[in-house]
């Protein structure tokens, strides 16, 4: 943006579209940074008494929620949800609420650092031009097949800017990974849309619309693709339409938090949900008079003993499944994570098709598109990811730059990147915060904070409508960190290679440029300017229009069975911490935030069903090992009631052996148990293990917000 | 609704609300998913400070909501309760209000909530023995203080320039967002009109994603808030003993 | 004395009776005398030692406390109260015991009450100095504490009167200033005595003290006067104080806690305590100083150990009567609250009181022998201060760990409590070495006035005793 509009033309934009009563505000390049100045000195838009706010979108998860973020007197105070946004309506998540404790962490990255690898974080403090030098050095002496890029899943206008980087140099495009998508099954569940409906897209289960939902695995409450928007898909189920109110029906093996309010929860064997969605889909057809087609092989009666539950019950949860008026089955997380998990998730988008709700409301739809076009980038999965790490390990790999993912946490130990990484001549880091992955690079060049960025991400699925959702710097950069887009541009320029951008706003301006000519979106503008102070005051652009795809109708045959695991004691569930996620360890305010369904705070925990642990001889905090295929770890036990006596829960999200003080040293990892044994779309089955179990002796008090006399009636036994 | 004469029922510390009250909350436990993003948000806005684990596992947390469950049954027949957000309930006779000998924790006659008045707090925690619903937290260390947690000196540009950081020695509750009436009632008078139903919402009705928390004016019969508590199944709890909470629970589906 | 005429039962009662065995004024001033002075080496060390516990326990933990803040003791949510308010009712308990003493056996005219009435009535002003100090550690910003005060300001801030605390600290106010002052009015004419047979600082100590009391018939009057007058207003006060504090609890909306009869068990609490904290000092300054086996007899403690007896009983009814009531009334919290009491982890404490309070007591106090024995009365004394200790940790954390939040019960573990209350128990006993040194601990004139009244009649060939009334 040039300097067409003015601040007070600003001003009067500020007033369009404010759909809380508050003054929404876009800032262009000329007002590139709010900064925090004394009460004498303040940019002309700032009242005093009176806050500024601000649209962007959050960055927790790559969800791609609408925030807007309250500012007084140049910093950022509170983070509330942008009510016109088409994901959250407003709303927010935990994790989206404590981004200011990540913006004001004490342990933020305070500048470039000359890292070194050491196991700490280095105190070599840079200036950005000797940064500038080095990564123009990397750029001009890498050969572009020796460079790699390894990204997170947000934002995506850098993912953009580095897939154009890429090519422009000619080497491999780059690669992005989460840990979130690990734990949803995403690949899974795109490789099945893929198979099944021809089509590569993240499928939409229409909550809202539908009054019986049977979901197989999938945490949509807690972390699942898209939390707050399938929160508000739950809430519009429950309050009914035609005063009906929608029931929910969770098959897990533990009670998650999803499960704990679903009306009903069924304990069904890990391994067992492709089974059962079959047995299912047998029935249901047998019911509606249809030929059952692949499914026909399947016994119900083998199914339910499959899953540990009595056949009548799996008849009379076909017979409703069946009879309701818009039933929808939903499938996701640990039910794909097992050797057969496309299977499994094909089978319920197969019986979704069995039950004629696809591409029918309160049924099963394909994400939308991205609005510029552009494809949604897939998250890698665990084999791509394996192969990375082969790259890695085979030295080919000169130069790698990580940005906004964690891999040394978020990757089993057992794929070996720890060692394939010092086989890479240079790693640098733009990690704003002191990771474990961070701490491995030679060099560290500190991105600013979510909220202290301009971008974009593309809604891949939580709307019906296309999204592009809009960044921008609520606040200026509270340390010496600089864009990694910008300083890539720099880089490049300097190297002699450069990119036909100024600057990361204008390389945005370019990205956003093609959405002037769309129709039926949230906005319009005649100019260039002013639409692009529209779509930062507004916190994105987006269709008005439903925009889920319709999938063709369901082909192919599906062979479901028995996940078989590893020989071993107890089925292993890991799970994401719903309070933490996967990068939520370093914000105070989170960790004190109790888990939904334990209580727990600060802390790892094992869930054991309590006759497991009576026979066991296991009591609450003792400390027990879990030892896996791949390795041990030591947690202290949560004796929690709604868990299989057969299955054992550790929540990922602690273990942190870096990442700042709230983190480091606390809790411990399951992913580490894990070998990586894929399904057959290269998703970890991490559902898929078993561990053994072993006292340490030791005791460890968890701390827990509840009342263990209160809920659990210790020390009350005889009371009634 | 006509405004009731609040001095004529007694001293300061000793009002009891002889009518409805006026800004009331409803709570739809049907909806609520334990998902925290209240506790969360409410912290945020409220200067909250954590505790730190060894503090919040001996019940020193200092959250003003918590989100309670319990259990029923045994495993396979086992069903967790319906979370319930516990939070102040802005009793209309608060057992909180006589008790203290400081005055510290009193009536608001014209928002007909429970303050506390941090300053005049000497820190007896005798209002917070005397309630009910045990929503009262009260300051053991300096949690607010850098030089007991040096985090708090970059964590510290969060803080809500509207609400009072405590120190040590102060009881705290939930305030509504006292905060946040003022502001839209503020904003409302200068531009000349009434404060609307849905204007604003305190912090954790605002986060909620679940619209779980409705908050309004239970004393105006067409706002969503009243609308609610008409509708559902309200129930307030422990208001056997006379306390006249102002927060009601919707508990059971839609029907 | 007429030795010829004396036979067995004569010098038997004589022996037995304090008052029947009068020795001569001066010989008996002197040994008053002669208690305070004789101070053994055995004496400083103790003294030290207590000074070293108080400067630390009391003095530097409560710097601690106040400039870390409560977090330092045991306090939580749901037990926002812990020891310090255990120890602030525990020791106003004790300071039943020396107005019981001095004001109601003087205005019953129980003759044995003499020579500890000053011991005792210590005991009142200097164990409500160390519920002073427990209910200011309590709070949490003590330096605010005058506010709690009825004091003009420009903001024209008044305490509420609503609140039971606020009658609790004007109650115990009253008290500490009616008790401190029921204490000097007796201790007029013995520091005049004192001040009769001193030199040096001692002597300006107690001229200064004496208030130029000379023993003339008016100052004697007046004396009398005051006393009796004091000796009546301060038994009202004192039923009030523990009534009050007992209202701290019983006007409280939680389950265990409002129960109309709190009132009156509390007050036969506090005298259940008091009573065996005068006996322990009774017991320790018969065996401690010099010449107080001739004040401090066999008789004393057999006459205390049947009032034990008494209040003991008492105690025991209206524990009772509080059970049942709060048992009875059904409702679901107070029923789990009283399965917690008993069945909890803390069970144990609750058996201990009532073994405490009430069955070692009643087995022990029934036999004529043990009560007059002082190593067994100390010996239950304390047990009973145990068990009353006991019993107010039983109405405080641990009641406060059940509630109508079951979400929230959690068990109290006390902290810095314990420096602290062993730093006010410390201060306590160093009060009374203090004051054994400055003051005489018997009040002479009393003890005095009391055998001269008595005397030993024969009628027939029975000795009997007879008293003449002096006021």
């Amino acid at each position: 943006m040039s300097n067409t509009i003015s601040r007070r033309d600003f001003l009067k934009l500020a007033g369009l579209g404010a759909a809380t009563s508050a003054v929404l505000t876009g800032c262009g390049p000329a007002a590139k940074y709010v900064t925090r100045q004394p009460y004498f000195d303040m940019p002309e838009y700032t009242y005093h008494g009176e806050s500024t706010y601000y649209a962007t979108t959050c960055r927790e998860c790559a969800a791609g929620c609408g925030l807007i973020v309250r500012t007084f007197q140049g910093r950022a105070i509170k983070v509330e949800g942008n009510p016109a946004h088409p994901v959250n309506r407003g709303k927010t998540c935990a994790r989206g609420q404590a981004t200011l404790q990540g913006l004001y962490n004490p342990d933020r990255i305070p500048g470039p650092i000359r890292q070194g690898r050491a196991g700490a974080l280095s105190r070599q403090v840079m200036t950005w031009d000797e940064a500038l030098d080095i990564l123009a050095k990397l750029f001009q002496n890498t050969p572009a097949d020796q460079m790699a890029f390894l990204l997170g899943p947000a934002p995506d206008h850098l993912y953009d800017l580095v897939v154009e980087l890429a090519a422009h140099l000619g080497g491999p495009a780059p690669i992005r990974f989460g840990a979130l998508s690990l734990f949803e099954g995403r690949t899974t569940l795109i490789q099945a849309a893929q198979e099944l409906f021809g089509q590569a897209a993240l499928p939409f289960f229409d909550l809202a619309s539908a009054d019986l939902v049977f979901s197989f695995g999938a945490n949509f409450l807690e972390t699942w693709i898209s939390p707050v928007s399938y929160t508000r898909g739950l809430s519009t189920m429950r309050k009914g339409r035609d005063g009906r109110r929608g029931i929910l029906v969770q098959f897990e093996a533990r009670m998650s938090q999803t499960a704990s309010v679903a009306d009903e929860w069924i304990p069904i064997r890990l391994g067992s949900e492709g089974l059962v969605i079959a047995a299912l889909a047998r029935l249901v057809a047998e019911v509606q008079g249809r030929p059952a087609d692949s499914f026909q092989e399947v016994t119900p009666d083998e199914a339910a003993t499959a899953a540990d539950i009595p056949p009548e019950m799996l008849y009379h949860l076909a017979d409703r499944l069946a009879t309701a008026a818009r039933p929808l089955v939903l499938v996701g997380g640990s039910a794909l994570a097992h050797r057969n998990g496309l299977q499994v998730a094909k089978a319920a988008l197969a019986l979704n098709a069995l039950l004629g709700n696809v591409g029918r409301e309160g049924g099963v739809f394909l994400s939308p598109p991205a609005p510029d076009g552009a494809p949604h980038s897939r998250l890698a999965s665990v084999q791509e990811m394996a192969a990375f790490v082969q790259r890695l390990a085979s030295g080919t790999v000169k130069t790698l730059f990580i940005h906004g993912v964690n891999p040394l946490f978020e990757l089993p130990a057992s794929l070996g990147l720890a060692e394939a990484l010092k086989n890479v001549e240079t790693i640098v880091s733009f990690a704003t915060f002191p990771d474990e992955t961070a701490l491995q690079a030679d060099y560290i060049f500190p991105d600013h904070h979510g909220l202290e960025s301009f971008g974009y991400q593309r809604v891949m699925a939580g709307a019906k409508e296309a999204a592009l959702s809009g960044l921008q710097p609520v606040v200026s950069p509270f340390h010496d960190t600089r864009a990694t887009v910008d300083l890539l541009l720099a880089a490049l320029a300097q190297a002699g290679r450069p990119l036909p951008y100024s600057d990361e706003f204008a390389f945005i301006q370019s990205k956003i440029r093609p959405l002037m000519t769309l129709a039926g979106g949230s906005f319009t503008a005649p100019e260039e300017h002013t639409f692009m102070a529209l779509f930062q005051q507004h916190g994105g652009w987006w269709t008005l229009n439903d925009m889920r795809q319709q999938p063709s109708s369901p082909r192919g045959r599906i062979a479901v069975a028995m996940a078989a695991p590893e020989d071993g004691e107890f089925y292993l569930l890991p799970f994401v911490s719903p309070v933490l996620g996967e990068a939520g360890a370093n914000k105070p305010w989170l960790q004190e935030t109790p888990d939904p369904t334990t209580t727990v705070m600060w802390n790892t925990w094992v869930e054991i069903n309590p006759k497991t642990a009576k026979k066991l001889g296991i009591k609450n905090d003792e400390v027990v090992r879990l030892i896996g295929p791949a390795g041990a770890i030591e947690v202290p036990v949560y004796v929690y009631p709604a868990i299989r006596p057969d299955t054992l829960a550790v929540p990922f999200g602690q273990g942190h052996t870096a990442y700042g003080r709230f983190a480091a040293g606390r809790g411990a990892n399951p992913i580490n148990l894990l070998l990586p044994i894929l399904n057959e779309a290269g998703d970890l089955a991490f559902a898929d293990v078993k561990v053994r179990l072993e006292k340490t002796g030791r005791k460890y008090s968890l701390s827990r917000l509840e009342s263990r006399i209160g809920v659990y009636g210790e020390g009350l036994e005889e009371a009634h | 609704m006509k405004p009731i004469d609040l001095s004529l029922f007694g001293a300061k510390g000793a009002i009891v609300e002889a009518a409805e009250g006026k800004w009331g909350m409803a709570i739809d436990q049907d909806l609520c998913t334990g998902c925290q993003a209240c506790v969360v948000a409410c912290a945020m806005e409220n200067n909250v400070p954590f505790v730190g684990e060894i503090d919040a596992g001996y019940g020193r947390s200092m959250h003003w909501i918590r989100i309670e469950r319990f259990w029923e049954g045994e495993y396979p027949e086992i069903r967790m309760t319906p979370y319930r957000p516990m939070l102040c309930q802005q009793c209309g006779n608060a057992p909180c209000e006589p008790v203290c000998p400081a005055y510290a924790t009193v009536h608001s006659q014209s928002e007909r909530i429970n303050l506390q008045v941090y300053n005049r707090c000497v820190g007896t925690r005798y209002c917070a023995n005397n309630c009910p619903y045990q929503v009262r937290s009260f300051n053991w260390r300096d949690y607010t203080d850098e030089r007991v947690n040096d985090a708090i000196a970059t964590l510290k540009n969060q803080y809500n320039p509207d609400v009072t950081v405590r120190r040590r020695g102060v009881m705290e509750k939930c305030t509504f967002c006292i905060q946040r009436i003022h502001r839209a009632q503020d904003r409302a008078k200068a531009e000349g009109r009434e404060v609307q139903d849905g204007e604003f919402a305190p912090a954790c009705a605002q986060a909620c994603p679940a619209d779980a928390i409705v908050f309004g004016r239970i004393d105006d019969l067409r706002s969503r808030v009243s609308r609610l508590i008409r509708q559902k199944h309200g129930v307030h709890y422990l208001e056997e003993l006379g306390t006249q909470p102002r927060v009601t629970y919707l508990v059971g589906g839609a029907s | 004395m007429t030795e010829k005429h004396e036979h067995t039962a004569e010098r038997h009662l004589r022996k037995k009776h304090l008052m029947l065995d009068p020795l001569p004024r001066g010989q008996m001033n002197a040994m008053v005398m002669e208690s305070m002075h004789a101070t053994s080496w055995k004496f400083w060390v103790v003294f030290a030692v207590l000074a070293a516990i108080t400067a630390w326990g009391l003095f530097y933990s409560w710097g601690v406390l106040m400039l870390d803040g409560l977090g330092m003791a045991g306090v939580n949510r749901p037990s926002y109260w812990g020891i310090f308010l255990v120890n602030t009712v525990f020791w106003i308990g004790i300071s039943h015991a020396g107005t019981f003493i001095s004001a109601i056996l003087r205005v019953f005219k129980a003759e044995f009450r003499r020579p500890f009435t000053r011991a005792a009535e210590l005991m009142t002003t200097f164990g409500l100095i160390q519920a002073g100090f427990s209910i200011l550690m309590h709070m949490g910003r003590v330096w605010l504490a005058y506010w709690l005060l009825p004091y003009p300001n420009q903001r024209q801030l008044w305490p509420n009167v609503h609140s039971p605390l606020t009658w609790d600290l004007l109650a115990i106010t009253t008290y500490l200033l009616a008790s401190t002052m029921y204490l000097f009015l007796p201790l007029i004419p013995d520091l005049a005595m004192a001040r009769d047979r001193s030199t040096g600082w001692r002597k300006t100590f107690y001229k200064i003290l004496a208030l130029g009391f000379r023993g003339t018939e008016g100052e004697w009057t007046h004396l009398r006067t005051a006393m009796n007058i004091f000796a009546f207003a301060i038994i009202p006060v004192m039923f009030s104080v523990h009534t009050i504090v007992s209202w701290d609890f019983a006007m409280a909306t939680r389950p265990g806690w409002s129960s109309t009869v709190f009132g009156p068990y509390f007050v036969i609490g506090a005298l259940h305590s008091g009573m065996g904290a005068v006996v322990v000092v009774l017991a320790i300054v018969r065996a401690t100083m010099k010449h107080m086996d001739y004040f401090i007899r066999t008789e004393h403690f057999e006459a205390i150990g049947k009032l034990m007896l008494i209040i003991s009983m008492g105690w025991g009814y209206f524990f009772f009567n509080d059970y049942i009531v709060q048992w009875y009334g059904g409702d679901v919290w107070t029923k789990q609250l009283l399965h917690w009491h008993e069945a909890g982890p803390l069970g144990w404490m609750w058996f201990a009181m009532l073994i405490f309070n009430v069955l070692i007591p009643w087995l022990v106090l029934w036999n004529r022998t043990w009560r007059s024995n002082p190593w067994i009365m100390l010996t239950v004394g304390l047990l009973i201060n145990v068990g009353m200790w006991l019993e107010r940790y039983i109405i405080i954390p641990i009641s406060l760990t059940i509630n109508r939040m079951p979400f929230t019960w959690r068990m109290y573990e006390p902290g810095i409590e314990i420096p602290l209350g062993i730093g006010t128990l410390a201060f306590f006993i160093l009060l009374y070495l203090i004051a054994s040194r400055l003051i005489p601990l018997v009040p002479v004139w009393e003890v005095q006035e009391g055998q001269m009244a008595h005397s030993l009649k024969k009628v027939g060939r029975e000795t009997v005793v007879t008293v003449a009334e002096l006021e």
